[in-house]
């Protein structure tokens, strides 16, 4: 006899049950950096990971990604095993660093994966052209990655992250080396891409606001080992633009975020008593 | 670079050139040196304008070895560092491999190969020396490049689904591509000093440094003629290949 699994909500965008991840195992250089998290994210969400620095929110989007695989657990993206999602790019990722390619032009950048994923070429151009046109920069196509801003450089590795129509995006700190302007303006971007696109996201940040104006859901976590602490669903509602930013909800939201974190922080004292 | 700026950065050199040369001919008159022991520069201008087909003839025999290993020695130093960094097996194999070859004096092997495989007739030998010497500069360089990759670049790949050839050719070969002009302005004075040297073990009775060796017991003018043709013979090559990098860099950063 076979132990049958759950039935899986094919809905469910990302699905991790019970995932740990323990780094060095076995060694004086042991790092358990996530001890059973569960976090479910629902097709269509935008739900931001949001925590003090080395409680896994990295390890964690790398889990869902497949570019780490966990010690313990499961992680299931669109349904599938994440190694067959990541095998289906059905996922497309961007970071802090653009990680453009610094010998390919902008618009080569974004057709990298076309390329690999077998595209035929007057398809990967058409794509392109309308990536280009989707983040604000038609003209900027033929330029190297050097000679745009940062922000222009973030927004070439949104679209080359959204290239190949992934439904689902995931974000480590995009806009962390951004300034406070550019960084405010791109995430309202990302919100007008998000809803054209109907592309679920998984955003990790360090900043309340920035989770608070651009997700569904903010997820807490807290270190030592790295778990889920806190879930805080937002309701600002599905519009949202640079008025958001001025609302008392908004503020309260971010006081609410603001205490979560801070709990958490308390408990993770505590149990590091308690463990000892 | 502005018009101004190359004169700075040619002139001042050149200026001091002259006045280096201005006064080594001062001391040889003074002191009355015979040419035999040190040679004026005008004495060797002249011995220079009157032998030119012969140097030009020797640098030219000189030049093409050099030529010739450079880039033999390039061709399978970029076909073993790609190698090494796809199947990761033979690194291990070929890099004690290649530190050992590299502790050996190399043109010392050129007597040996002169007399064992190709004769005294052969410019082959010398060649083979340069394409050793360059092979080594470019393997190490090149393979650096093939290796120190972004981890940001790799984590995309791999978020691409691409096989290990797909990283290969669209991130490590691109990204090895500056290591490789690196390793092309080292190598290239190297290859010319390489031919220069591998004369001295025998071998055919031709090239710079044989020119060199067989005007010793006379008027040391001649000598330092060859000297002459030398000198333009590594100064093209390091001119040629470390233009190429900074065309290519500048390609690369400018903006
Ligand atoms: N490849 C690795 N090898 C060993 N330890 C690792 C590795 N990657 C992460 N860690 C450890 O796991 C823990 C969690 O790291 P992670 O990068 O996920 O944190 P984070 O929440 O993203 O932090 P930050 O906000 O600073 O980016 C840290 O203690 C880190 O040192
Ligand atoms: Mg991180």
């Amino acid at each position: 006899m076979t132990e049958t699994s759950e039935p899986i909500d094919v809905t469910r965008a990302v699905e991790v049950i019970g995932a740990s991840m323990v780094f060095n195992d076995g060694t004086p250089a042991r790092v358990a950096a996530l001890n059973d998290v569960d976090l479910v994210v629902e097709t269509g969400d935008f739900v931001s990971l949001i925590g003090p620095s080395g409680c896994g929110k990295s390890t964690l989007l790398r889990l869902i990604a497949n570019l780490l695989d966990p010690t313990a657990g499961d992680v299931r993206v669109n349904g599938k095993p994440a190694a067959q999602a990541r095998l289906d790019q059905d996922y497309g990722m961007a970071f802090q660093k653009s990680g453009l390619f610094e010998w390919r032009t902008a618009a080569k950048n974004i057709e990298l994966p076309l390329e690999l994923k077998g595209w035929d070429k007057r398809l990967r151009a058409e794509r392109v052209g309308e990536m280009l046109d989707l983040v604000k920069l038609p003209d900027r196509g033929s330029n190297m990655p050097w000679e745009l801003s940062g922000g222009q450089q973030q927004r070439i590795a949104i679209a080359r992250a959204l290239a190949s129509h992934p439904p689902l995006l995931l974000m480590d700190e995009p806009f962390g080396a951004l300034d406070e302007m550019t960084r405010e303006h791109m995430q309202s971007e990302l919100l007008q891409i998000c809803a054209a696109t109907h592309t679920t996201v998984v955003f990790v940040t360090h900043s309340i606001p920035e989770a608070v104006y651009l997700s569904d859901r903010v997820v807490v976590m807290s270190a030592g080992p790295g778990r889920i602490t806190d879930t805080i669903d937002v309701e600002l509602g599905g519009t949202r633009n640079e008025d958001t930013r001025e609302k008392d909800a908004f503020y309260g939201k971010i006081t609410e975020v603001r205490e979560a974190l801070r709990g958490s922080e308390m408990t993770g004292e505590a149990r590091g008593i308690e463990d000892r | 670079m502005t018009a101004s700026g190359v004169v700075k950065r040619v002139g001042s050199p050149l200026l001091f050139g002259v006045a280096f040369l201005g006064v080594w001919e001062l001391i040889v008159m003074a002191f009355d040196i015979a040419p035999f022991t040190l040679p004026a520069p005008s004495a060797i201008w002249s011995a220079f304008i009157e032998r030119f087909d012969q140097v030009l003839e020797e640098t030219l025999v000189t030049g093409k070895n050099a030529l010739i290993g450079f880039l033999l020695g390039i061709v399978f130093g970029v076909l073993m560092s790609l190698l090494t960094v796809r199947f990761v097996g033979v690194e291990s194999l070929l890099t004690p491999l290649a530190v050992a070859v590299n502790a050996i004096p190399i043109v010392v092997i050129v007597p040996i190969l002169n007399n064992m495989l190709f004769g005294t007739t052969s410019q082959v030998p010398r060649r083979l020396m340069v394409m050793l010497i360059v092979f080594f500069v470019v393997f190490i360089n090149v393979s650096k490049g093939l290796r120190q990759v972004s981890a940001t670049h790799l984590e995309l790949m791999r978020s691409y689904a691409a096989t290990p050839w797909e990283i290969l050719l669209k991130v490590r070969a691109p990204n090895a591509v500056g290591y490789l002009f690196t390793a092309m302005r080292i190598a290239a004075p190297l290859a010319v000093i390489t031919a220069f040297v591998a004369e001295y073990f025998g071998g055919v009775q031709s090239g710079l440094a044989t020119g060199v060796r067989n005007s010793l017991n006379g008027s040391k003018d001649v000598t330092w003629a060859y000297v002459i043709g030398a000198s333009v013979l590594g100064l093209t090559f390091y001119l040629v290949s470390s233009g190429l990098e900074r065309l290519h860099g500048g390609k690369q950063n400018s903006g």
